[in-house]
């Protein structure tokens, strides 16, 4: 399906950064979980860590290697098979931290949101890039945005704001990119806005509530549900310019910390390498994100532009709302640090996010010969 | 739909307008950079603030999280006797506590069944008192759930330790009291610091679970027994383990003290004064070292156990301790106020003597009574009884036979034989002299000041006027007067050693651990404005007063004991037209060079025949029962009730036989004879007792009134002699 020839554009800076990230990641991993496992075993979420990036990275390149419009023409099933995936987890889910967000599977938990988000980008960027002179329609704007806003729903009713925003950025990058006309932006905008005081007493559960309560006031129950973003605040802020090293931050090492291999990874990563390590992977981020926004300029269809968009809108997001929890710019929502935090799904759906920009790169101008 | 009609692959549709298409493809591309350089930006922003602007403050609080400091706490002092016998020893103490910052995160209710199954606390219990523990010193910082354990469980729970995050055994010194119910008012007892205590004492360094002296020794001497406690910085994970000791300072070991008890001594004196109290509510009895204001032993009974109080008291325990009639809880000889009755004339004496009113060739005779006219109504006349008609006395005589009579002319004096007497502002003034009226300022807490009245008092305290039969009153010691028998004992020193006020004192020495003295404690003293030579003459009288006089029963052979008795009436009047009496002793011996003084008070009892052969007994205990019991050059042994230290003076059953024969038989003289009664000293004018003072008005009679001499002074001869024998033991 790919010619030879054309492999000549496999963007293999993009997948230097994303393997970059994993073994920075590795690192932090590997000192979060040294309370629990002094030693390096097949069970250490190290290894676990590194299989799943082989995984990954072989999923990239079966994603990469078929031709990603192929994906578009199944784009009904594949929108049906998200919204299906995510009714169920709430059916036969497992639960944690109140929420229900996982399939088991061979031993493995599964997120499935992570896989619907893909999912969902790709069916998007199919429907908009089938429209893409009827922009100025208003039905094609709201149909896009029912279609984002359903999987949105579900995953909300798990509960997990963190992935539902997610979902509305991706949607609203992509009719951005779409050319919906800024009017319409700016009155999506306006009226997510304002809805927000209207969802959080009515859609949102207790457990929400509760948590907004906690950003805002951690001290209100600093035993409870305050101590882990309290305990992540003093961790990052305790790490200064430079981290107290690797290994060395009290908070991780004493476990103070609490999901600091997941979650709150990168309040290991504050506490330990301080406001440079921060700097490091943001760097990193930065760069892999413009490799993205790179794919979408490259594309030689708007069907690739407004996938790529998707996956550069859905990475940012991911890492902006993660870390802003870490560091209390918004309230505790679970989301996992792409690339970093320790989590098979979330790892592996990101190397085949990689796998749909690769394609996109790898097929851009064909009149090459 | 349409996505899946087409036969040949689908393909999105190319924008025709090609330029425009990658113009805003060209756009987006730029505002998708700015979108990523902007939200980074704002991470970077905060994470400045956090790490760079804030970075100190979060590094402190990472240190607070991950350093926990925990007090060692130091061994409390322990107490000797003077001869060196162990009385306190520190025993473990163990409470169930818990750190509410260790506890689980989500999984407090479990860590709550599981120690409320154990200790037996309701949940609920649990859960309020780690709130209140949170509240008041933090969320580390042990909350105690339950203190005193018993062993077992104590030891079940600390198997349960490392599996229940939160819970902590604590262990904690605690008090023995060796001698159980025998120093309880003189030691006190420890307890749990309150929250008022706390409030003051937090700054001091008291931790809110410290325990502290709460009465006796324990409270005043708390600075001294505390020692310091020490610390140590500990590494904690957030579980609340511990990692590792970062550094440590040892506790200081509180100071151990030596009292001026002589604990066999004590014993004796407790033994002696149950059996001439048998029917009193209360009494007490204390012997001093004339020279050093030293106390010897210091009984008041009824007594408890104060080993009591180191566990949790159970309410009915306390109760019955708080209601019963003899309210155990107050040393009686220091806290409570009676009219010191006869015991009083040895002041009156003094002060006559030393102001001129009388010298040893002062002759009054008794008839049995003085009257007096009221002095508006001429018609009205108030008799004033002695307790017998006594004849013609001197001073001497006057204090032997402790005439009423030879004390009205000496306070109040006699205007129809134109007698100047001191008056009452002089008697008040000498009372004050001796130490009447103040806190004698004894080294533990809860003295009362007793109370000396004068005209200015009354006026201003009753709105009455002060009369002649007030000071002929507060010349015998009765009347509005009051005082402790601590006070008496004080007052009787001064007379013993010729004009030293000591201070009396229960600790006489700081040890370190080793048994090296630190310090030697001694108390302030004061004069009593009264020439020695006028004070041997007091003491003459008191002499006599034992060897031919009313206080006969206080004989012991080979000791010149030298004394005065009180027989102090009190309450309302009885059917029979009595009083009930308070019995006094107060006295020293030997009388050439005195050494040590004693008082003796009996509630409900007589100062002839209860309170003079207590005090008998005890002299005899004191210079013959016990061989040389004190002395200076004792050693005080190094920690451990060694019974080859104790002195073996065990003879009290031996001693109690002694005195018996040497007291006159009061039944071999005829009823009625002055001489027959060694205690029956009733007074002319009966008073209550002092805190409830009679409301007189002047014209109508006082208590004494002109109808009841015959009787009066009929009844304690009659009747009381044979109520003595019994209850005094004498045969």
């Amino acid at each position: 399906m790919i010619e030879p020839r054309a492999a000549r554009n496999f963007d293999l800076v993009l997948v230097l950064l994303a393997v970059t990230l994993v073994a920075y990641g590795g690192l932090l991993l590997y000192s979060a979980s040294l309370s629990a496992y002094p030693t390096i075993s097949m069970g250490h979420p190290l290894t676990k860590q590194i299989i799943f990036a082989f995984l990954g990275v072989g999923g990239m390149i079966a994603v990469a290697w078929v031709d990603y419009r192929v994906y578009g023409q199944m784009a009904t099933g594949l929108y049906a098979f998200a919204v299906l995936l995510l009714a169920a987890v709430l059916v036969v889910g497992d639960s944690a931290y109140g929420s229900t967000r996982w399939f088991s599977f061979a031993g493995q938990q599964i997120q499935a949101s992570e896989i619907a988000k893909l999912l969902v980008i790709i069916t998007l960027a199919r429907y908009l890039a089938d429209r893409q002179h009827q922009m100025s329609d208003p039905r094609v704007f709201v149909i896009s945005l029912v279609m984002a806003a359903l999987p949105a729903g579900l995953v909300l009713v798990e509960p997990d704001m963190g992935t539902a925003a997610v979902f509305g950025a991706i949607w609203l990058g992509m009719v951005a990119m779409a050319g919906a006309p800024p009017r319409y932006l700016v009155i999506a905008l306006g009226v997510a806005l304002a809805t927000i005081p209207f969802m959080a007493l009515l859609a949102l559960g207790d457990y929400q509530i509760d948590r907004f309560r906690l950003w805002i006031d951690p001290a209100s129950d600093p035993l409870g549900g305050g101590f882990n973003i309290r305990q992540a605040e003093i961790g990052i802020g305790s790490g200064g310019l430079f981290g107290k090293g690797l290994t060395d931050g009290t908070q991780t090492q004493l476990d103070f910390l609490q999901t600091s291999t997941t979650d709150y990874i990168f309040s290991v990563l504050g506490e330990e390498l301080g406001l440079i390590g921060a700097l490091v992977l943001f760097a990193l981020f930065t760069a892999l994100l413009f490799r993205g926004i790179r794919a979408a300029t490259l594309s030689q269809d708007q069907f690739g532009r407004l996938i790529a968009t998707g996956i550069v809108i859905m990475i940012l997001f991911q890492v902006f709302i993660n870390v802003a929890v870490n560091i209390r710019l918004v309230p505790v929502t679970g989301i996992p640090l792409p690339f970093i935090s320790q989590g098979g799904s979330s790892l592996v759906m990101m190397f085949i996010a990689l796998g749909l920009l690769e394609g996109i790169v790898i097929r851009h101008k064909r009149i090459e010969f | 739909m349409s996505y899946f009609e087409g036969r040949r692959r689908w393909r999105s549709r190319e924008a025709k307008k090609e330029r425009t298409s990658s113009g805003r493809s060209a756009s987006m591309t730029a505002v998708m950079r700015g979108l990523v350089i902007l939200l980074f930006g704002i991470l970077v922003i905060q994470l400045i603030n956090l790490q760079v602007i804030k970075g100190e403050e979060y590094r402190e609080q990472a240190e607070i999280n991950a350093l926990r400091e925990i007090p060692i706490p130091a061994n409390r002092g322990l107490v000797y006797d003077r001869n060196g016998t162990l009385l306190v020893q520190n025993a473990a103490r163990f409470s169930a506590t818990i750190i509410p910052g260790d506890l689980p995160d989500r999984g407090e209710a479990t860590a709550y069944r599981m120690i409320s199954n154990v200790v037996g606390v309701p949940v609920s219990e649990i859960e309020a008192k780690v709130a209140e523990g949170i509240e008041n010193q933090g969320e580390f910082s042990p909350a105690v759930i339950k203190g005193d354990l018993d062993r077992e469980v104590a030891l079940t729970l600390i198997e349960l330790e490392p599996h229940v995050p939160g819970l902590h055994v604590q262990v904690e010194p605690s008090r023995d009291y060796l001698t159980g119910d025998l120093l309880s008012h003189i030691l006190g007892y420890t307890g749990p610091i309150s929250a008022e205590e706390y409030a003051v004492l937090g700054a001091d360094g008291y931790l809110y679970q410290d325990y502290l002296g709460k009465s006796g020794v324990e409270l005043a001497y708390e600075d001294v027994l505390r020692g310091k406690s020490g610390k140590k910085l500990v590494e904690v994970d957030a579980a609340g383990r511990e990692l590792r000791v970062i550094s440590e300072r040892r506790p200081i070991d509180g100071t151990n003290l030596v009292l001026t008890i002589d604990i066999e001594l004590q014993a004796a004196v407790q033994d002696i004064l149950a059996e001439y109290s048998a029917d009193s509510d209360n009494a007490a009895a204390a012997v001093i070292d004339v020279k050093t204001g030293e106390l010897l032993s210091m009984v008041s009974l009824p007594t408890f156990d104060n080993n009591l109080f180191t566990r949790q008291v159970s309410e009915d325990a306390l109760a019955e301790l708080i209601e019963s009639p003899g309210k155990p809880l107050v040393n009686h000889v220091i806290s409570d106020r009676y009219p010191p009755g006869s015991t009083f004339k040895t002041i009156v004496g003094s002060a006559a003597l030393q102001e001129g009113v009388a010298s040893t060739g002062t002759t009054i005779v008794s008839r049995g009574y003085i009257n007096v006219e009221n002095e508006f109504d001429p018609n009205v006349i108030y008799v004033y009884r002695d307790w017998a008609p006594l004849g013609v006395l001197d001073f001497y005589d006057g204090i032997a036979m402790s005439s009423n009579v030879y004390f009205y002319y000496l306070a109040g004096g006699f205007s129809d034989e134109g007698f100047r007497g001191l008056g009452a502002d002089k008697v008040a003034e000498y009372a004050r002299a001796f130490g009447l009226g103040s806190p004698t300022g004894i080294d533990i807490a809860g003295e009362s000041d007793g109370l000396v009245p004068d005209p200015d008092w009354k006026q201003s305290t009753l709105g009455e006027t002060w009369t002649i039969g007030d000071t002929y009153n507060f010349g015998i010691g009765q009347g509005y007067l009051a005082a402790t028998p601590i006070q008496m004992l004080r007052a009787i020193t001064a007379i013993a050693n010729g004009g030293t006020l000591v201070t009396p004192h229960l600790v006489t020495k700081y040890l370190d651990s080793l048994g090296n003295t630190l310090e030697t404690l001694t108390s302030a003293a004061t004069t009593v404005p009264v020439d020695a030579a006028n004070l041997q003459i007091v003491g003459e009288g008191m002499r006599q007063s034992v060897t031919s006089g009313v206080a006969r029963n206080a004989a012991v052979a080979g000791v010149t004991v030298a004394g005065k008795t009180g027989t102090a009436e009190f309450g309302a009047i009885r059917d029979d037209g009595t009083y009930e009496t308070h019995g006094w002793f107060a006295g020293y011996a030997p009388a050439e060079d005195p050494e040590i003084a004693v008082v003796v008070f009996v509630q409900r009892g007589s100062g002839g025949s209860d309170a003079s052969p207590a005090a008998a007994r005890i002299f005899d205990y004191y210079f013959s029962g016990g061989g040389p019991i004190y002395g200076p050059g004792n050693v005080i042994p190094v920690p451990g009730p060694d019974p080859a230290d104790v002195p073996e003076d065990t003879a009290t059953p031996d001693a109690t036989a002694a005195p018996a024969t040497d007291i006159p038989e009061p039944t071999a003289t005829p009823a009625g004879e002055p001489t027959a009664s060694p205690a029956g000293e009733p007074t002319a004018s009966p008073v209550p007792e002092p805190t409830d003072p009679p409301t007189e008005t002047p014209g109508q009679p006082p208590p004494g009134t002109p109808t009841e001499p015959a009787q009066q002074t009929a009844t304690p001869a009659a009747t009381l002699p044979n109520e003595r024998r019994q209850s005094g033991g004498v045969p």
